[in-house]
């Protein structure tokens, strides 16, 4: 009895060792920064407006077997480029992001599409694939914004442009759609903003996941990500499933990069979606997803113990050394080394339960041989 | 019979073309057009072919470390940093040490070779309990330890006065001079200077010596009984292991040779650029490498030093002559876009190719 | 045939109903700058006089108080407002107070009101002009960097 009380603690622990690691980081750096727990409070609040809806964004390929979508980028990309769009047209507000959001969406589908099908052809390196599709379509993204908008696609305001009269500027204005989100139901309590509509849209995303895992299509993606060769040969059409996870993540990541963006109301052109993966990436790990494996708890767990070190690292570095730099230089050793640490736990997971399965396979051909003579 | 050979022909050379890829026909072909449109637009061609080879000889080393892991079946060194890491460490204790001149450079490389040996002997353990994720996990473990070493440039106990900051004496300095120091020490050595001659070619003879120094090795190793092993477990590893070939040891080998050419990469690079770059600039410095020996017509699991000498050659070629040419023909510079779209859409049809022996 | 059909038909009609959104947002999302100036206007040949103080609320908040010659400004979401005036002709004069609902054009960027011609009931073209803005001289940084970050940022 002793044994197994044990064994559950000892497996339990194993199991969730990212996020029990990030409490015990947390717990050590929250008093070691000195920021007030207010602060911190409205900080995280915040940033959970801000980011889950991308996070969101990564579940359903990992449910599809893809593993962990550095595509997303490129819906990052969408929503970037329909903000800019709505914001040289002139419409501010809600409705702005309204238009926005219905912009990107046949731009994401697009994208998504074109992501989709190249990982389709790179079977078995999705995620390697996916991460260099990202860093191709950068170079993509900046052919369309800092070359051909401007000349070839209108923009009406100088001031969106760069002295040389075309492509996009390093910065573009959001502040007339600046929170217009997060502000639109926000309550205020005790100096902490909840911005309660960006929460319900967030929450309708996660009712909309759960749905989604129950239909036939759904059920497919889960079938595909467990074994492809089991659901082919169960009649599913492997790629075209493959394809429209994909696409669903890639339209799911431009709607959560609009909300991203409305909420830091201006975005570095070039800069705003190059990590955006990454770090969407590393707070789902956080939150003990791993490449097989992510439910919507690892999303939210993930948000608050990510962004929580994020935030307090710097403050608690430049306690201890003198210079906040080794603190920005911890949180970003940090989400590289979760991903490796995710990466690595998945790999050796994986080929341990091809060398059980060869065991069980030689060991079932061995009793059927002896079974034979005897 | 005439007309089965002259069909036979026709057959070899889309076999030719199919081999050699459309990609890198497209890239050379390119090339081609840069170097033909430069003297038109008014550039000094001598020029360009000095900044092309001075070039090839910066990086040609680092593209070389590529070739042990390709060949053990370890995939592209995505994880080249930890490699360059070495090599930075080496080169900041050499000059720690007081170190001058032509013998900091050697001194470099002897202080690099153990921690090129102790982080490649950790990396190859780490990618032998991971085979088939190699190349994922490779480009994460080099994030991480080039963020790693972000923190300890900051804190480490270096005290030259050319390294640290010169406020608080404290942390190493971003970019490190090298005058003084191994700065050219090798492109300095028996070059070949035309300029009297009014032609503007200068060639790093030091450097190329070097850089065939060190392929002709490979060459050799490649040739050695551990050396075909190690080609073995690359393109055959169940072969491999039935003729007895420890395929972990062949794996660990490589990936320790490749961080070790790595070091010395990143220190070849230095003497021809003249600084040192701390922080994140090792960060990106593997995809160039990546991208080059594929350009080259190396595959995910098959790598030569033709496609090392060639890919270099046209890699550096069209990241040298794009944004000269095009200034100077359209007062535009698109260099950054064409080099993002080449390298990592090289890489991409690397990676979406069907593999000789399926994964 | 007949579901392939009908989840076309659904399908068309989601796409509408996006269209016709985007559409909506469109004329309703349209984001305005508008000054509101109290001055005298001339317009074929008659002049309206500028009152002595003006108060201009717009949609129930007070943005300022004009007095003569000065502009103040506002920007609004949408080509209507509700404009409320209150006008004291005089110094030390009575206020009357009224409401206007003030439609802006759709393709202007920012508008400039003349109040007292508005309020005169004076046609669109005496009391509004468009507001051009002085091209900025502000030299942004030329070309776009380099992105080769790592992460050092917000997220």
């Amino acid at each position: 009895m002793k044994t197994k009380k044990n064994f559950n603690l000892g497996s339990l622990i194993s199991a969730n060792s990212v996020p029990i690691l990030f409490v015990i980081i947390c717990a050590v750096m929250i008093p070691l920064s000195g920021l007030p727990a207010n602060y911190l409070l409205n900080e995280v609040v915040t940033r959970l407006g801000r980011n889950t809806f991308l996070i969101l964004s990564l579940l359903i390929p990992i449910m599809a077997g893809m593993g962990l979508n550095f595509g997303m980028t490129l819906g990052a990309m969408a929503g970037e480029m329909a903000l800019i769009m709505v914001a040289d047209w002139q419409i501010w507000g809600i409705p702005g992001l309204v238009l926005a959001t219905i912009l990107s969406i046949p731009l994401s589908i697009l994208l998504g599409l074109l992501c989709g099908s190249i990982l389709n052809r790179a079977k078995g390196r999705e995620m390697i694939t996916s991460y260099f599709i990202a860093f191709f379509m950068n170079g993509v993204y900046q052919l369309i914004v800092l070359y051909m908008m401007g000349s070839i696609i209108p923009i009406m305001h100088s001031t969106l442009k760069l002295p040389r009269g075309y492509g996009i500027r390093n910065t573009v204005s959001l502040l007339q759609m600046r929170q217009s989100l997060d502000n639109a139901l926000a309550v205020s309590i005790n100096g902490v903003k909840i911005p309660f509509l960006t929460l319900i849209i967030i929450a309708l995303a996660c009712l909309f996941i759960v749905w989604f895992r129950r239909t036939k299509l759904g059920q497919d993606m889960r079938a595909v990500g467990q074994d492809m060769n089991v659901a082919r040969d169960a009649g599913i059409d492997v790629d075209r499933t493959r394809l429209i996870s994909i696409v669903m993540s890639t339209v799911f990541a431009s709607f959560g990069m609009i909300i991203y963006l409305q909420n830091m109301g201006n975005f570095p052109t070039y800069q705003a979606h190059t990590n955006i993966g990454m770090f969407c990436i590393a707070a789902l790990l956080v939150g003990g997803a791993s490449v097989d494996k992510a439910s919507i708890r690892n999303v939210f767990l993930g948000v608050i113990l990510f962004h929580t070190m994020f935030i307090v690292a710097p403050a608690a570095g430049g306690k201890i050394t003198g210079d906040s730099m080794i603190g920005e230089y911890f949180r970003v050793f940090m989400s590289y080394g979760v991903i490796t640490v995710a990466l690595v736990m998945y790999e050796a997971k994986k080929r341990k339960e091809n060398r059980t399965m060869g065991q069980q396979l030689a060991n079932e051909q061995k009793a059927e041989e002896e079974g034979k003579t005897a | 019979m005439g007309n089965t050979t002259t069909l036979g022909n026709k057959t070899k050379l889309k076999e030719l073309l199919d081999s050699f890829g459309l990609p890198r026909l497209i890239i050379a072909g390119f090339l081609l057009l840069l170097l033909i449109a430069a003297p038109i637009v008014g550039l000094d061609f001598a020029t360009q072919i000095t900044n092309i080879i001075t070039r090839f000889s910066w990086n040609a080393v680092m593209v070389l470390a590529m070739v042990p892991m390709v060949h053990a079946g370890c995939g592209l060194n995505f994880g080249l940093p930890l490699g360059i890491v070495s090599g930075l460490l080496g080169a900041t204790l050499s000059i720690e040490l007081g170190f001058t001149g032509f013998t900091s450079f050697l001194v470099a490389i002897l202080i690099a070779t153990p921690f090129a040996l102790l982080l490649g002997g950790g990396y190859g353990w780490l990618l032998n309990k991971i085979k088939g994720g190699e190349m994922m996990i490779a480009t994460y473990v080099g994030f991480s330890s080039v963020s790693l070493m972000c923190m300890m440039w900051l804190l480490l106990p270096y005290k030259h006065p050319t390294m640290v900051w010169g406020f608080s004496a404290k942390g190493l300095r971003t970019v490190i001079s090298l005058e003084g120091f191994y700065d050219k020490a090798l492109a300095n050595f028996l070059t070949i200077d035309l300029k009297k001659f009014g032609v503007n070619l200068v060639i790093p003879t030091g450097t190329l010596l070097f850089f065939a120094l060190l392929a002709f090795l490979m060459w050799a190793f490649l040739h050695t009984k551990t050396g075909t092993a190690m080609t073995a477990v690359g393109s055959n590893p169940a072969f491999a292991r039935a003729a007895g070939i420890n395929v972990d040891k062949m794996r660990f080998i490589s990936v320790i040779m490749s961080t070790w050419l790595g070091a010395v990469g990143i220190l070849v690079y230095e003497q021809g650029f003249g600084f040192v770059q701390l922080y994140t600039a090792p960060f990106w410095m593997a995809m160039p490498a990546v991208a080059a020996i594929l350009i080259g017509g190396a595959s995910v699991n098959k790598a030569s030093i033709g496609n090392v000498i060639i890919g270099t050659i046209l890699y550096q070629g069209i990241v040298t002559m794009t944004p000269t040419v095009m200034n100077s023909a359209f007062q535009m510079d698109m260099s950054e876009v064409i080099r993002i779209v080449v390298s990592n859409g090289m890489i991409l049809y690397a990676l979406t190719r069907k593999t000789e022996r399926g994964r | 045939m007949k579901t392939k059909t009908r989840s076309w038909i659904i399908r068309s009609a989601f796409v509408l109903v996006l269209v016709l959104l985007a559409v909506l947002m469109l004329r309703i999302g349209r984001g305005h700058t508008i000054y509101f100036d109290n001055r005298a206007l001339e317009y074929q040949g008659a002049t309206t006089a500028a009152p002595y103080k003006i108060t201009v609320i717009v949609n129930g908040e007070q943005i300022s108080k004009l007095y003569e010659k000065e502009r103040c400004s506002v920007t609004n979401i949408g080509d209507k407002l509700e404009l409320t005036v209150e006008v004291m002709q005089q110094k030390g004069g009575s206020e009357t107070t009224s409401v206007y609902s003030l439609k802006v054009p759709h393709d202007l960027d920012g508008v400039i009101i003349n109040l007292p011609g508005y309020m005169a009931g004076l046609p669109e073209e005496a009391y509004l002009e468009e507001f051009i803005p002085a091209p900025s001289t502000e030299k942004d940084d030329e070309a776009p960097p380099t992105t080769d970050d790592i992460g050092l940022g917000e997220v």
